[in-house]
């Protein structure tokens, strides 16, 4: 990120924030979607990310961390979104299947259909953790900094999720198995 | 059974899978708000002076840290405390003396405050309010700067707004006496947390480089009564 682009946002120069805006929409807008696993959260997340990185830009006292920082509001901002859609919406909607086509690591729709699930049953705090380091490739150090959580929880909280995910996975291969022994 | 490996591999696939690009609507809903939407530039004024740590092992760091502490900590003249002057008898105080108490607007926020105590320590509270939603700082240390600013500080324990005051922030609000009285809020927001309120202050005083500037202080809007 061009941390003189930063600087001018913070110093209040619209079009240098309008730049930072493009620049890390599409990396926000993904990580959010890949949180929330719905399409209309993870544009309102994201747009609140946006904003509340507007007003807030002014309190970042290390510009060179814009991108550290970007992703601890836009976690906060699914958070509140995952809150309002378990208030307002307990089912959520489920990806638009045409968005789960190619992927060359999984070995089936129904691997998909398992881990969505899977994924679905864990809380947003352990979907932050897997996305940020899983998809975003941030060592745990880094993922406990953005967050503003212990490491150790960050590690608990990796471990759990995938725990739960590998149960997810297996809890498709086992009818699959009984059935090759017959 | 799925290796450890394996699910890792499988995880990461799924997760490359879907949605990347932010619709323009989304961005130019944002971009059409932003002029309407004031920066929050009073509330923590500084951009980091240096970022030594950052650069340094992590032993030098914390030795770096704790020679500022402790050469600030040294250079405190005796007046750098703020509320009634310590009594040199032993008997204890009844009631523990107001430090700083009102209800008043300050940055755009609405600010009921209830600090009692002295440099030892400090009890009570600050709720803030605005738009992004309301915190509750609870009040732990106070220091009076040589230019006079009273720094009054603690952890935010309870909070609504995920901006910029998130449970476990420490928080300050800083004042300047005056007609009106001066105030601006001061946050620890990306930096590990200070180890303790007035630690805090050295912290942020440091990073500052001295004293908060005339410029990034707001009058209030209401009153607030100030301990001696």
């Amino acid at each position: 990120m061009d941390t003189d682009l930063v600087v001018r946002a913070q110093n209040g120069d619209e079009q240098a924030f309008a730049s930072l805006a493009v620049a890390a929409g599409d990396r926000l807008h993904a990580v959010a979607h890949r949180i929330l696993r719905d399409t209309d959260l993870a544009e309102d997340a994201t747009q609140q990310a946006l904003l509340s990185m507007w007003r807030d830009l002014p309190q970042l006292r290390d510009p060179a961390r814009f991108d550290a920082w970007s992703y601890r509001l836009l976690v906060r901002a699914c958070y509140v979104q995952g809150r309002r859609a378990r208030q307002w919406s307990p089912n959520l909607r489920l990806l638009p299947a045409d968005e789960s086509s190619g992927g060359d690591g999984l070995s089936s729709v129904v691997d998909r259909d398992q881990l969505e699930r899977g994924f679905r049953r864990l809380s947003l705090d352990h979907r932050a953790v897997v996305v940020l380091h899983h998809y975003l490739d941030m060592p745990l150090e880094a993922v406990a900094e953005t967050l503003g959580i212990p490491l150790g929880t960050v590690k608990s909280r990796l471990l759990h999720a995938m725990r739960g995910l590998r149960a997810a996975l297996d809890a498709d291969a086992r009818p699959a198995l009984q059935e090759a022994s017959r | 059974m799925s290796t450890d490996r394996e699910t890792t591999r499988i995880v990461r696939s799924w997760l490359e899978e879907g949605v990347t690009a932010l619709p323009d609507r989304v961005l130019d809903a944002v971009l059409d708000q932003v002029p309407a939407t004031p920066q929050r530039r009073s509330w923590w004024p500084s951009r980091r002076i240096a970022q030594m740590n950052k650069f340094l092992p992590a032993a030098l760091a914390a030795a770096a840290v704790l020679v500022v502490a402790v050469v600030g900590y040294n250079l405190l003249p005796q007046s750098n405390t703020v509320g009634p002057p310590v009594p040199t008898a032993v008997t204890p105080s009844p009631s523990p003396a107001p430090l700083a108490r009102g209800t008043f607007k300050a940055n755009g926020a609405t600010v009921e405050l209830d600090a009692t105590g002295g440099a030892s320590s400090v009890t009570g509270s600050m709720t803030v309010t605005d738009e992004s939603g309301a915190f509750t700082v609870d009040l732990e240390c106070t220091r009076t700067t040589n230019a006079g600013l009273i720094w009054i500080g603690g952890d935010v324990t309870e909070s609504a707004n995920i901006s910029y005051a998130p449970k476990g922030t420490r928080a300050a609000i800083v004042f300047k006496r005056g007609t009106p009285v001066q105030a601006v809020f001061v946050f620890q927001l990306d930096d590990p947390q200070s180890a303790s309120c007035q630690a805090f202050f050295d912290d942020m005083i440091a990073i500052i480089g001295g004293e908060i500037s005339e410029d990034k202080l707001d009058p209030i809007e209401g009153t607030v009564e100030l301990g001696p």
